[in-house]
């Protein structure tokens, strides 16, 4: 029966083609990173055999190349913003449709006079949103491996794909917290849209009030893929620091750069600690999602408005 | 108060009402204004802390009877950065709220097609929605940067003085002027769908192309962005020498300014950081030279605040008169 919901949903995604719509906007997300990773790659090694130049002629020495020992998947290194700003949102679309046109439809009236039973109604819908996010993810994989080979003219090698793999299954997880979250608040709230406002308001607070809180992070720290490093010697932080854990954009974006080798390496076991908090909040919502499942009133959710 | 007038007033002080009952709607103005806080106690706080150094040094300069003392290189009004990518971000966001908000209320109570039905014309309601909005804006703006002044005040211990002040007052109604802008933005597309949630998901869209994705591109495509601190600072290249460089990246500096230029949000980012003295190259020009210099972006703001103003005209002008279809 899981299996069943499951398909069924999987099947709905593609009819209203919100199926179509995710995989197609990650998948141009995934080409733009790879093109603008080469791009701005190019052009920065240009712009330093130009300052090598100049300070010659100046008779300066020139300082060391700042890009000369950059990883070869650090072109895509932009992929680590896209996921959280625009794979969130569309993770938090996909877990909100989910659960709101059973809702708006009249399929939740229906479905519960069957020998169905909440428990698999919710793995089922669970199971959906996550093979959809498997897929789609697994098309980026792809296309970032085609994107490497066509800028590094060289197969990646298979520890390179190894590390794209690994970020992908850490994108997922995070991508099915924010679809569980918005399954979480289509089930809490009574309207379809004040839900979805709701889980914005959730992704907002996830994505730039907490590494404020906790790091210190202005919000548009969230789209450069290069940090100013950040004072947090204030005692404000001596507090809030203790959250940082749990600041799970910020755990996400270092674990990728650890995973994708475009940061100062650490030992394995402090990225895994880094994935564990997600992995928690992930468990944590998709139970609380379960739950709400199962004390839901179908019977007075037929207006979508 | 001629009748035309009188009838503006009304919707506006209903658009005020029904705003601020809306308990999401309060629940982002909550965020906004938490992180507000949080962001200028934060930078607050460090600035406290490098101000009594400052006044280490100079007290010990002057009692070692030291002439030139090197002026403070703190800048009180580029504390409120955060603040105002906050507005940049969450802003638009709640403005999109409050625009989708407006129509699918309407629509759900069927007290749309009713207003149409009345002696009120497509310019009063507009013009009336436009202004309860920009009052709801002015409100949180204002309250926002009440909070930030005293912030700034009691932590930082300085206060902002009169020029400061008419600056900051420019750059926090350059936030109304850019909010309103998203406020039409969700207004127009949700007045346009057939289903109302439909129109508040075209709107995030665009909101995300328009604030993250093309910033962004433009940030990524930046050559002195690449390095913490900035590439020719690390590179010991000067801005003349800089500028030198570029020019020999005619083509690919034209694209990426382009597309920047596409982004309102870049253009508001680019002003309320000049006033703010965010942008050190801005510090010291008085309020005629920063319009002057900045009189790109306020172009740009004036043309989409224009262009967005007679698309929300336009799309409850076509608003039908009796109700059609189910709920909203």
């Amino acid at each position: 029966m899981i299996a069943t919901i499951a398909a069924h949903q999987v099947l709905s995604l593609r009819r209203q083609r919100i199926f179509m719509a995710l995989l197609g906007t990650l998948l141009v997300m995934t080409a733009l990173a790879g093109l603008l990773g080469w791009s701005s790659h190019r052009t920065i090694v240009r712009v330093y055999d130009e300052a090598v130049k100049i300070l010659a002629a100046d008779g300066k020495p020139a300082p060391p190349n700042p890009f000369e020992l950059k990883p070869a998947l650090s072109l895509l290194s932009n992929m680590a913003i896209y996921i959280p700003l625009i794979g969130a949102l569309l993770a938090l679309v996909l877990g909100h449709l989910s659960m709101a046109d059973d809702q708006t439809d009249g399929v939740g009236r229906l479905i519960f006079t069957r020998q169905v039973s909440r428990r698999s109604y919710a793995l089922g819908k669970i199971l959906g949103a996550a093979g959809v996010l498997a897929v789609i993810l697994a098309a980026c994989l792809v296309v970032s491996a085609v994107s490497l080979l066509v800028v590094n003219r060289a197969v990646p090698s298979v520890g390179e794909l190894g590390r794209l793999s690994l970020f992908y299954g850490l994108s997922w997880l995070y991508l099915m917290l924010f679809a569980l979250i918005g399954m979480a608040t289509v089930l809490m709230a009574r309207r379809r849209t004040l839900a979805l406002l709701s889980a914005l308001g959730v992704w907002m607070v996830l994505t730039f009030a907490v590494p404020q809180f906790t790091s210190g992070l202005r919000p548009t720290s969230s789209l450069n893929p290069v940090s100013e490093p950040v004072s947090t010697s204030q005692a404000f932080f001596d507090v809030t620091a203790q959250a940082r854990p749990f600041s799970v954009s910020e755990q996400y974006k270092e674990a990728s750069a650890r995973i994708l080798d475009t940061a100062i390496p650490e030992p394995t076991s402090k990225t895994i600690r880094r994935v564990l908090p997600i992995a928690v909040l992930l468990s944590g919502v998709g139970a609380l999602t379960a739950g709400l499942v199962s004390r839901h009133d179908y019977s007075r959710s037929s207006s979508g408005e | 108060m001629n009748s035309s007038t009188t009838r503006i007033i009304t919707l506006a002080r209903h658009e005020y009402r029904a705003a601020v009952r809306s308990r999401v709607l309060i629940a982002l103005i909550g965020i906004l204004v938490a992180v507000t806080v949080a962001s200028v106690y934060i930078a607050a706080a460090e600035y406290r802390s490098q101000l009594a150094d400052y006044e280490a040094y100079r007290s010990a300069a002057v009692a070692g009877g030291i002439k030139r003392i090197a002026p403070s290189p703190l800048v009180l009004l580029s504390l409120l950065r955060g603040a105002m990518e906050y507005i940049e971000i969450i802003g638009a966001i709640i403005a999109i709220a409050l625009g989708y908000l407006s129509v699918s209320r309407e629509r759900a109570n069927r007290t749309l097609p009713l207003l149409r039905s009345r002696p009120v014309t497509s310019g009063e309601l507009t013009g009336g929605s436009i202004l309860g909005a920009l009052a709801v804006m002015g409100t949180l703006i204002a309250v926002t940067a009440v909070v930030a002044v005293v912030c700034l005040g009691l932590i930082g211990k300085d206060w902002v003085n009169g020029s400061q002040a008419f600056r900051l007052l420019v750059a926090y109604l350059a936030s109304i002027v850019y909010m309103g802008v998203f406020y039409c933005l969700g207004a127009m597309v949700t007045a346009r769908s057939r289903i109302a949630s439909n129109g508040l998901m075209v709107a995030l869209g665009i909101w995300l192309v328009v604030v993250l994705i093309l910033p962004q591109f433009g940030d990524t495509l930046d050559a002195d962005n690449q390095v913490p601190g900035g590439l020719f600072k690390t590179l010991t290249i000067d801005r003349p020498q800089s500028l030198q460089i570029l020019s020999h990246f005619g083509t690919y500096e034209f694209i990426r300014t382009g597309l920047e230029e596409l982004s309102f949000a870049k253009h508001y980012e680019r002003f309320v950081f000049a006033m703010t003295d965010v942008k050190a190259n801005y510090r010291g020009f008085t309020l005629s030279q920063l319009f002057h210099e900045k009189r790109n972006d306020v172009a740009w703001m004036i043309f989409y605040a224009v262009a967005l103003g007679a698309g929300i005209r336009r799309s409850f002008h076509r608003q039908p008169t009796i109700p059609i279809g189910g709920s909203s």
